[in-house]
């Protein structure tokens, strides 16, 4: 008998996603199923701190932009 | 929080709603609606062209309708109505038409709670409007046989037009893309729908095929249902302006006909598939006397066609002298390789020629 | 942070149960206003085909209608009309073709209003009563406009740009406490009021979405509020039937219902009707309501003046205001507080003068803008709606876009670069016991347009929606 499992598809690119899964590995409390290199099924009520989670990821990994805004 | 994920983004669509406007030529030909009576009196065929018309306007509410009757000698508005109904066109200085719309008129009668108010005054302006015409015709317009086709679809046209230009003169604040150029779709999606009764008046056939070319190139459809009679023309017509040929075998279905074939616009149609004409009359008139040949002669120059040679080989409407080579005989027609139907004799029997290729556009 | 209060007409109405749909298509205009209102143009196209015919049709003559290029455009024109429950198709089996026929109700109540005659009385029963004669289309424009512009105010001067209206002129303690429960401004700890992101999206949307994000709110509050004594359906009805008035004409009060004149005072307070001071038994619907239908997102219209002036939040008086320039420098002339508030969504503004406010677009405040749930194509489009007339004139006269292409590209790349990823909320269907039944089901799934991804070897594949989907497990299972 099939089962339908409530959740939310990622797309993303493969350095994304393996982010995502190191964000995981923690507690195992995110991913539902791991469906390919660009695909991953995570719980409905993680996905917002997830998406925080991740932003801070890349938040630190990514140079200042530079924002001079001189007039 | 979201700013990482895309969903929201790709969920904009550009849905195209662009009005549709659907312009009804309606064919009054009071001796052809004689003989059509037993099965479909004129006034039913209002009454199911109405519903179809609130069936147009239901699909949205930007969609517009216009309905014209193309009478035996003129063309005249049923909807919307004219702001004077009088017993002439009232012209002003430019020879423009005034107009309204039914929402100006005052004099109507309070709508039913049991009727979409737009319904109404479409129905109350089209009834009023039919009974003036009829009334105003007199007998000597009797003796006509067929209808003046080419003012109505000229009116069509024009109003489709006006509706173009309305509503891209109030649009230009919403396109930073580049102007308005040949390619770009239309602002509003035009259609022509003829309920034709009568046969192809000869004579017309050049203003006719005039208001079709223009209507091509505007990207206007016009579809036909012919209930009766044997219109050539619109044949040609809607075969050049991707328009659905309709010929009803049985005329009390005219409802069917119309919510069935003639429902989808331009828009429904890239998807579905529409009926088509396997055959097109693709014959045309000649300039000389007017009448409907097979073949004929045909002015290197300016295209004209005739019937006979011109006198002194001088074409009638360029003025060219045009070299006969073995003047008075009878053209050569080359037999096709596989003959699909008998020849009849020019002029008399009507024969469709099966060409694949139709008259080339503007 | 996850609710969605904006929450669609099409959601909306999903969710509700057969049984409420049988009771909305009662009302022809009801009908009629779904029809015009929800569904693709292909599926309005099938409808009127199949209202006139006295038998079902087989699915596969449906078929026959649709060029093979546009099967994904009809299976999805038919999952809608399922789910509105337009439609009725009969379950597989072996001795008879599927059949599809228009529901009953449906039918008959579309064919009334096309038609006319019945006795329903629901296109609203004019008033006999003589018309005040001040009250003509301009000012019941105006009204509407005003009220209109007065909820926008409340939402915007929450961000601390002060309406310059004053304090008595807002909205109606009713209104605010909408707008409030249904998230699009709260309350701060320090009990004065913010716009959340929600009302961010609600100011940029057009005039007919904020309409009806503001009335699916108000059915949604009052739905969880049992004592209101109102019934959400009979509401829907209500407003299905407001949008099939004629503008400019007096209806009758006392032909409506008790619990439909209840409503009356609230739909005042949104600008949707007007009712005279002297004269409480009748009332006018405005333009919010009579376009309450039009499809989506245009409210232009060729005959009447467009009420596109309201849309995304710009003030009437001033339409194009606003001169941007290739060095992302932005000036509006402008001394609406609504739309000074509504530019400093995306905009730095750093100078105010009289009547002009100038400002830059930078990376940080798209990012933001983004951050608050605004999208490029938003503010791309409300720059576009409010250019200044300079900027079309030097347009047209060069030949080129009127908003300069480099800005226009640049907004878009500062929304993407920080795209990641993309997420689907749906269902994962794993497990199945072999080949075929996961085959059939996937195509089933990508058939009615819910599918997602598939992949054939680990026999697994996500859909949006699952209702069908389980319809059509159980009824395989019983023919088994």
């Amino acid at each position: 008998m099939p089962r339908a499992i409530r959740g939310v598809l990622i797309e993303c690119d493969p350095s994304i996603k393996s982010i995502i899964v190191n964000i995981d590995s923690v507690n195992h409390d995110f991913i539902i199923e791991d469906l390919d290199e660009e695909r991953v099924v995570v719980k409905e009520n993680m996905v917002q701190l997830l998406k925080q989670k991740l932003e801070d990821r890349l938040k630190e990994n990514l140079p200042p932009v530079d924002e001079s805004g001189s007039e | 929080m979201d700013a990482v994920d895309v969903s929201e983004h790709y969920e904009v669509t550009a849905a195209d709603n662009s009005p549709s406007l659907l312009s009804i030529v309606l064919d009054t030909n009071p001796r052809a609606w004689a003989a059509l009576d037993s099965s479909l009196s004129l006034a039913q065929a209002i009454s199911n062209i109405l519903v179809f018309v609130n069936a147009h306007l239901a699909f949205s509410n930007a969609n517009q309708v216009a309905v014209i009757a193309a009478h035996v000698n003129r063309a005249v508005w049923l909807y919307p109505a004219l702001q004077h109904p009088s017993s002439t066109t009232v012209k002003d200085n430019s020879g423009d038409v005034q107009m309204h719309d039914a929402s100006a008129e005052t004099s109507l009668p309070p709508p039913s709670a049991n009727k979409y108010p737009q319904f109404a005054q479409i129905e109350s302006s089209v009834f009023s409007s039919i009974q003036t015409l009829m009334a105003e015709t007199t007998v000597q317009d009797l003796d006509q046989l067929t209808t003046q086709l080419s003012g109505a679809l000229t009116l069509a046209l024009c109003r489709i037009n006006k509706a173009a230009q309305a509503l891209s003169s109030s649009d230009t604040t919403l396109s930073n893309a580049a102007p308005v150029n040949a390619t770009a779709p239309p602002p509003v999606k035009g259609r022509i729908v003829v309920v034709s009764v009568s046969d192809s008046d000869p004579s017309q056939y050049i203003p006719t095929m005039n208001a079709v070319f223009a209507a091509a190139h505007n990207q206007v459809a016009i579809d036909t249902i012919s209930l009766a009679g044997d219109s050539t023309f619109l044949q040609q017509a809607c075969f050049n302006t991707n328009g659905i040929f309709l010929k009803a075998a049985n005329p009390r279905g005219l409802l069917t006909y119309l919510m069935f074939g003639l429902i989808p616009d331009t828009e429904a149609r890239a998807s579905l598939i529409t009926p088509t004409h396997d055959t097109v009359d693709f014959r045309t008139a000649c300039f000389c006397h007017g009448k409907v040949v097979d073949t004929g002669y045909v002015c290197s120059v300016c295209l004209s066609i005739f019937c006979t040679p011109p006198d002194n080989a001088e074409c009638l409407t360029c003025g060219t002298v045009l070299a006969l080579g073995n003047y008075g005989a009878k053209p050569a027609v080359l037999p096709r390789k596989k003959k699909k139907k008998k020849k009849i004799a020019n002029g008399s029997g009507r024969e469709e020629t099966g060409s694949a290729t139709g008259t080339p556009r503007p | 942070m996850s609710i969605n209060p904006s929450l669609s007409l099409a959601e909306y109405l999903e969710r509700l149960p057969g049984t409420t749909f049988k009771k909305l298509y009662q009302q022809p205009s009801t009908t009629f206003a779904i029809f015009r209102r929800m569904l693709p143009h292909l599926a309005k196209t099938f409808v009127m085909r199949m209202l006139f015919l006295p038998h079902p049709m087989t699915l596969a003559d449906l078929d026959a209608w649709v060029k093979p290029e546009a099967k994904r455009k009809k299976d999805q024109s038919l999952s809608i009309l399922r789910s509105l429950h337009i439609v009725q198709i009969s379950a597989p089996s072996k001795e008879k073709p599927q059949e599809i026929q228009l529901m009953s109700n449906f039918k008959r109540s579309l064919r009334l209003a096309l038609t006319g005659g019945g006795n329903h009385n629901s296109f609203g029963v004019p008033s006999s009563l003589m018309v005040p004669p001040e009250i003509d289309l301009p000012f019941l424009d105006r009204y509407a406009r005003k009220k209109w512009e007065d909820v926008l105010h409340f939402v915007v001067s929450s961000v601390g740009y002060k309406s310059s209206l004053g304090e008595g002129s807002g909205p109606n303690k009713g209104v605010k406490e909408l707008l409030i429960a249904g998230q699009l401004v709260d309350r701060r700890p320090n009990g004065s009021l913010g716009i959340t992101q929600a009302g961010f999206t609600f100011l940029l949307q057009e005039a007919n979405a904020q309409v009806w994000t503001l009335l699916l709110l108000w059915l949604e509050v009052l739905g969880n509020n049992k004592s209101s004594g109102l019934d959400p359906v009979d509401m829907l009805s209500f407003l299905f039937m407001l949008a099939s008035l004629e503008l400019g004409r007096a209806y009758d009060t006392n032909a409506l219902t008790e619990e439909r004149r209840n409503m009356l005072p609230s739909l005042v307070d949104f600008g949707l009707i007007y009712i005279p001071q002297h004269k409480r038994s009748m009332f006018f619907p405005t333009r919010l309501a009579t376009t309450l239908t039009s499809g989506g997102n245009s409210l232009r219209t060729i005959s009447e003046g467009s009420l596109g002036l309201l849309g995304g939040g710009g003030t009437g008086e001033q339409a194009g205001s606003v001169v941007i320039e290739t060095n992302y420098r932005l000036y509006a002339y402008t001394q609406s507080a609504l739309q000074i508030a509504v530019l400093a969504l995306f905009a730095k503004l750093n100078m105010r003068f009289p009547d002009m406010v100038a400002g830059r677009l930078s990376r940080a405040s798209i990012r933001q803008a983004i951050n608050f749930g605004i999208t490029a194509d938003q503010i791309i489009s409300y720059l576009s709606a409010h250019a200044h007339e300079q900027m079309h004139r030097t347009a047209a006269l060069t030949n080129k876009p009127v908003l300069p292409p480099t800005v226009v590209d640049q907004i878009r790349l500062w929304q993407l670069e920080n795209e990641r990823m993309k997420t689907t909320s749906g269902f994962l269907f794993r497990d199945f016991t072999d080949d075929k039944d996961y085959l059939d089901t996937a195509r089933f799934s990508e058939e009615i347009g819910v599918l997602v991804w598939r992949n054939d070897n680990t026999r697994m594949f996500f859909a949006n929606k699952h209702e069908q989907i389980k319809d059509f497990l159980k009824s395989r299972k019983k023919a088994e």
